[in-house]
Formats: structure tokens, sequence, C-alpha cells
């Protein structure tokens, strides 16, 4: 067994747990914060001082394991400002970013957001922003689970994971459309009925594996 | 990091390797796969089931986790419901992953007032853990014919061909929709969307954004949603019973606000179910991939309104779920490893079976290695093979892992294991509920404006799914069931009733059933344990 402090109380729990785990084993009914238990839908964001540290730490609470004299808390939920649009209206999204998130521009490179549980380099993708290299944002946000805890450090109260979706949404939707399927789209207007396909749902049971099987 | 128990076997994977390279196992034919399945797969294992005493499916072969749901009182007390609705709305979607997502979306456009109702945050769901990513006949040399083909092959000619063949359909257009939406599914040099094969698969066909398909959808979905009045949501507010009409078509449900401990009624025009799949009853004892709010509770829900199942004694257990750590057992590995080439590797470092055959086969062998002593046992007393990453690197390029799987990677180095050195400990993890609601073509269940759509949805996949076909049917059936739901706008709901949940208590009585459940489960019970 470990002492840690637990959501404000010194606790004892078993080694190994994860703070998640130190919740439940403690008869915490915790339910807000908990997602897929698996580190990969951001709900479950945790604020930690480690024994004898100075600095504190960020993670999730289903990957966090607890420590002797760990002091944890759930910081399920952090307020931050996310821009409304329907994109459908918009003809061209990336020149509308500075509209968008004005607060963007306030960004002096800090670096207090480099606290990302999937180890995105939060500040860097904000200076590609700033300086509207829009793509290479989106390729780096693609880990970006919106946890949040990247704006809960900014002392200028931008949220990062927002301006990341923004500009991933928006990039995505400048491409046109991909060639293979743009073909597929066309085939299936022109030739609505493959014949045989057609008869599928009349097919004998035996027929339809015979046409199935056809294909192997 | 690995301890110190298993660093022989560690160094068995490494000094087989190049031994391992030259013998891959044949593929079995069907009659070995059979009686393979038969003996080792948990659908086959006839002390895990019964039949079902009552309702739409009686007699029908059903879990013991769901039949203990259904065959019980809920012990929530209905006497004390005040039906009168709080809120009233043209469509009630109910769940806030993919397909409810979905739904919604599509049942606005279409000009319906949407109401919709999450258990957790929305987007908590299990398609933001859905890695390897989604099937659509987009190439070339593919065709909707033919994935119509091999999912119906898949799914061992059980999955509903009308079903089928809508999905198959309907996939090229979705893909142009989440394109529009702004989904950034990886492309080839050409500017052509990528696709990839995958076991039993006919042409490549799997789209993905690198491997965190599901969650990139998701975010840019939620982001989609917002941009409505139209569109209301209840988030922390699962749903507790439908209610339905004096004729026994569903017009609305019951939910339940977690953070003021408190019942609300919503009254709808049309329901749509889409609160996934069941993997946290944890089927005989299985460890599951899924997340924390998968408990079944569209099977329990629309049973007791008088829907009928299909396929629920069906579950499909993806082979490589992760054994260690301890806090990450029943994590998936993605299926794509294994569409690469990676070994599966028992205890005396031989490989036993052929990495490329479908899951559910794939888990049988597994479960054989690991019954027949063939497996490697952790310091907890867990049991699983290994799958051997690192071998990935020297038959592709060094760094591949890496690159290609950003996220696994990561995900290991968390816990100092480094997947381009070391082998993952791994044994069938709960994956996906086969079965579900029956539906039509347009996602209707037999309960008159009862929609269901995604994983609580059955008839799809027949007995085993295949990979990337749930992405893709959580998309399909989603919009549908928003668009079909929206066409009820005109239909009067009536007044609100839980008649359905008397009557199914009075034949729980008939039957000297006295048994009480919380059901729907809404919440796993979870016993920590730990050595």
């Amino acid at each position: 067994m470990i002492t840690i402090e637990l959501e404000g109380r010194k606790i004892r729990v078993p080694e190994g747990l994860t703070v998640i785990e130190a919740l439940w084993d403690t008869g915490h009914d915790v339910k807000r914060g908990i997602g897929c238990l698996s580190g990969l839908c951001g709900a479950c964001t945790v604020a930690y001082l480690e024994a004898g540290a100075q600095r504190v730490k960020f993670g999730l609470g289903c990957q966090v394991v607890v420590a002797e004299g760990m002091n944890v808390i759930m910081l399920p939920y952090f307020p931050s400002r996310i821009a409304r649009y329907d994109m459908a209206d918009m003809a061209n999204p990336l020149q509308e970013l500075p509209g968008q998130y004005p607060e963007l521009y306030a960004c002096d490179d800090c670096k207090a957001c480099n606290i990302c549980p999937e180890w995105i380099h939060v500040a860097g993708f904000m200076k590609n922003a700033k300086e509207a290299a829009y793509a290479t944002v989106a390729e780096k946000v693609k880990d970006c689970h919106l946890c949040g805890l990247c704006a809960s450090r900014c002392p200028k109260s931008i949220a990062p994971q927002y301006v990341g979706l923004y500009l991933q949404r928006s990039c995505a939707r400048q491409q046109p459309l991909p060639p293979n399927l743009r073909k597929r789209l066309e085939e299936m207007a022109t030739f609505a009925d493959d014949a045989d396909f057609a008869r599928v749902p009349v097919m004998s049971d035996d027929e339809l594996k015979d046409f199935c099987r056809g294909f192997l | 990091m690995y301890s110190e128990s298993l660093v022989p076997q560690l160094e068995l994977v490494n000094a087989t390797r190049e031994q391992r390279k030259a013998v891959t196992p044949a593929p079995l034919a069907d009659r070995e796969k059979t009686v393979l399945l038969k003996k080792y797969h948990p659908d086959y294992k006839d002390s895990a089931f019964r039949d079902l005493r009552i309702g739409a499916n009686k007699g029908d072969r059903v879990t013991h986790e769901f039949a203990d749901l259904l065959e019980s009182f809920s012990s929530l007390d209905h006497a004390r419901l005040d039906l009168e609705p709080e809120v009233t709305t043209d469509v009630l979607v109910l769940g806030g992953g993919g397909a409810g997502v979905t739904a919604a979306l599509f049942a606005e456009s279409r000009g319906a007032r949407v109401l919709l109702a999450t258990k957790l945050r929305l987007g908590n769901s299990n398609t933001i853990m859905a890695l390897g990513g989604m099937q659509a006949a987009v190439a070339a040399q593919d065709s909707p014919v033919r994935h119509f083909a091999d999912t119906m092959i898949a799914g061992g000619f059980a999955g509903d061909r009308r079903l089928v063949k809508a999905m198959v359909e309907d996939a090229p257009g979705i893909v142009a929709w989440l394109l529009k939406v702004g989904v950034n599914f990886d492309r080839d040099e050409n500017g052509d969307l990528a696709t990839r094969m995958a076991a039993g698969m006919t042409a490549p066909r799997i789209l993905s954004i690198g491997d965190h398909t599901g969650l990139n959808i998701m975010k840019v979905l939620k982001d989609e949603l917002r941009k409505s009045d139209r569109i209301e949501l209840a988030e922390f507010s699962p749903a507790v019973e439908l209610t339905t009409s004096e004729t026994g078509a569903c017009n609305g449900a019951v939910l339940y606000d977690l953070g003021r401990r408190r019942h609300f009624v919503v009254k709808a025009r049309a329901v749509v179910l889409a609160t996934g799949g069941a993997g946290r009853l944890h089927n005989q004892g299985f460890p599951t991939s899924n997340n924390f709010g998968a408990t079944g509770d569209a099977i329990v829900l629309a049973y007791r309104a008088g829907a009928r199942m299909e396929g629920l004694d069906s579950f499909q257990y993806h082979p490589t779920g992760v054994m260690f750590p301890e806090h990450m057992v029943g994590v998936l590995v993605t299926e794509a490893i294994r569409s690469l080439g990676t070994h599966l590797v028992n205890a005396r470092g031989e490989r036993f079976v052929n990495e490329l055959e479908t899951r559910d086969v794939v888990a049988a062998a597994i479960i054989r290695e690991c019954e027949t002593g063939n497996g490697v046992r952790t310091p907890s007393g867990k049991v699983g093979v290994w799958l051997d990453l690192p071998i990935l690197e020297e038959l592709f390029e060094k760094g591949l892992l890496r690159k290609r799987f950003p996220a696994l990677f990561k995900k290991f180095m968390r816990v100092r294991i480094d997947i381009t050195r070391r082998p993952l400990l791994v044994y069938p993890t709960l994956h996906y509920q086969n079965g579900g609601v029956f539906i039509d073509e347009t996602g209707e269940s037999t309960v008159n404006n009862l929609f269901v759509a995604g994983e609580a949805a059955g008839g799809i996949h027949g007995r085993n799914r295949a990979m990337g076909n749930a992405l893709l049917d959580i998309f399909v059936f989603g919009r549908r069931a928003g668009i079909a739901a929206a066409g009820r706008v005109g239909h009067e709901p009536g007044r609100l009733t839980l008649n359905h949940v008397a009557n199914y208590y009075s034949r729980l009585k008939s039957l000297r059933i006295s048994s009480v459940a919380n059901s729907p489960t809404l919440f796993p019970e979870f016993i920590v344990d730990k050595i």
C-alpha cells in the first residue's frame, strides 16, 4: 500500500493503480471524466505533483499510475472559447482564421502549453498557425483528442486545441475530391443497377453463396 | 517496462525471429476452421449461453449477461416517475458516438428539431477508439459488389443481405460527405484516397487517418454539430427507459440527469437509439476494448419496448488485446499491425496460426494456445501470446512503426515499452457486439418510430464483422435513421406511457421470475483486482 493525496485528501491505495482505479478503489463514484479508459479520448485529464517535485505535471487519469506521495486531482473540464461558425457558409475558412480566432495572434510563444499528454508540440503548431503554415498544423494535430490541457495553461486564454481543429477541418475542405472517389461516384450514377447485384434480394441462399464466392 | 520474469520469454521471441520468417502456417481449410471455432471460440462455449424465456426473441440463445438483464425487473421504481415531458422535440437521438451524431446531423438537415442525449460527454464512444480505418469501395480494382461479397463471406452468410447491400452502396457517398464536412482521410501522391488491404478482403478497401481514424472523424462531426440551433445537447443524461404511445409506438424516453440525480422525460415524434454495444458487460469475464459506457443499454430499452433482436449470441473477440501492463489490459492493438505481417508467437517461440485469418479464427487459435499450456504467464497470472511487432521494422523499414502507428508507439512508450524492440503480450478482448436490434433498410426497428443505428443495431455483420465495417456502418445507418426519423415530423406522438414495461413485468411475473437488476446497467461495476 502507498499513501497519496487524492482529490485533496490523504488516502492509502494499493500500488500499481492508475489515478482512475485509485478513485474507484477508494469508493469515489467518478463518472464525469471517464471515457475510453485507453488513453484515446482525453476525458480524464489530471494534474499531479510527484513527491518532492516542484513542478505540476499533467496527464490522463487512465494512464498515470499513482506513486507514493503523489498529490493528484482530476481536471476533467476547463472553459475555453470556441468560435461559432458553419463551414458550409465559408468560401475559404483558412482566410477567416484571424476573424474566428483573433486571440491566436496574441500568442508570444511562451511554450506553457507544451504539456500535451499526446506529446504534441503545441507551441510549435501555434507558431505555424500564426505564420499561416496551415497544412503543417493540420498534420501535427492529428493525434489531438481535444482534452484542453494546453488551453488551461495559456496565460492569454487561447485554446490551441480548437485552433488546431479549425485548421484541420479547413485544410481538408480545401482539397479537391479524390479522383478515385469521383470516378466511383460517377460509375455508380451511370450504371445504377449492376444486373446481377440487383438480383441479390431475390436470390436463393445457395445462389447468393455462389455469387459471393465468385469474387474470391 | 516488462518485469524480470518475462525476460527469458522476450529473448526467445528475438532468438526465433529469423527461423519463424521461413515457416508461415498454412491457411486453414473450412472444416478445420469450424473445428477450431467450435472448440475454442467463446461464442461456441455452450455453458456461457441460455435460451431467453421472455419477449420477442423468446427461445433464442443469448449470453447469460444479456439474459440476466432481460429476465429481470428494473431496479428503477417506475411508479415514482412523472411522465409529464420536460422537453418536446421532433427527433430524440440517444447516444453521442458516430451513429448518434450522424443521425442528429441528417435529421436536422431535413428540418427536424433534435435533442441528442448521451450518457457521458459528447463523443465519448467506441467510435473514437476505432483505430485502423473504415471500409469503402473506392479503389479502381474494387467495387461495391465486391465489398458486398467480402462482407457476406466474413459474416458466414448470417448478415441480412438487404442491409449489407444498403451499406456497401452508400459507402462511397458517405466518404464524399465526410470529406465535405472536413475529414482528412489519408491520400496518396496522386491525391487519391489511400486504400489498404485487411484480412478477408479481396481488394484494398480500408481508408484511414493515421492510426486515429475514428477520433479524427468524431472531432470533425462534433464540431459540425455545433453549427445549428435546432440541435440541442444533453450530456451526462443516459436513457433509462423508452416511452410508448397507447398504440405501442415509441414516442420518447425517460432520461437520468447524472449530475442532478433526477429523471426527466423527453417527448419526441421519433427516437433514434444509438447507444452502442456491450463490451463492458464483460462476457465470460473477458477483458474489453470498449469505452466505459458500453453496457448494452440499447438492447434492454428496445427489448422491453417490444423490439425484435438479432444475433445476441454473437460477439467479436478481437484477437490482439493487450495483456501487459496490467492497467492496459483489454486495450486494442489495431488489426492493421496484423495485416502487415507480424507474427503471433507462443511460449515455445512458434507461430501457431496464419495471422491473416479472420478475427474469429485468430482469436480461437490464441485461446487454444493459452488453454493448452503454450501461453505466456504475466506476474499477475494473466496469460497471453506474443505479437512480434519488431519484425515489421525488419520486413519493411526501420522507423515504420513510429511513422505508421504513432498513437500505438506513444501509448507504449509511456509505460516504457519500445514496440520497435519489444513484442506485446496479447489475448482476445471483447470488441464488438455482432448482433443487436433488428432493423430494416431505413434503420427502423420492429417498434414503430423507434430507429436504431450503429453497434446497437443488428443484422449487418452476421457472425463475424470484417475490419473497417463498423466505422462505415455507423455513418450509413446513422444517416438513414436520421433521415427516416425526420420524415415523422408530421406524426402526432400521442400520450407518453410505460405500458410496455407493465406488460413486460406481467409476463415476468407469470414466469415466476422475481430477480431485480440494474437494467439498463449504465455503468459497469468495477472491482479493481490487483496483486
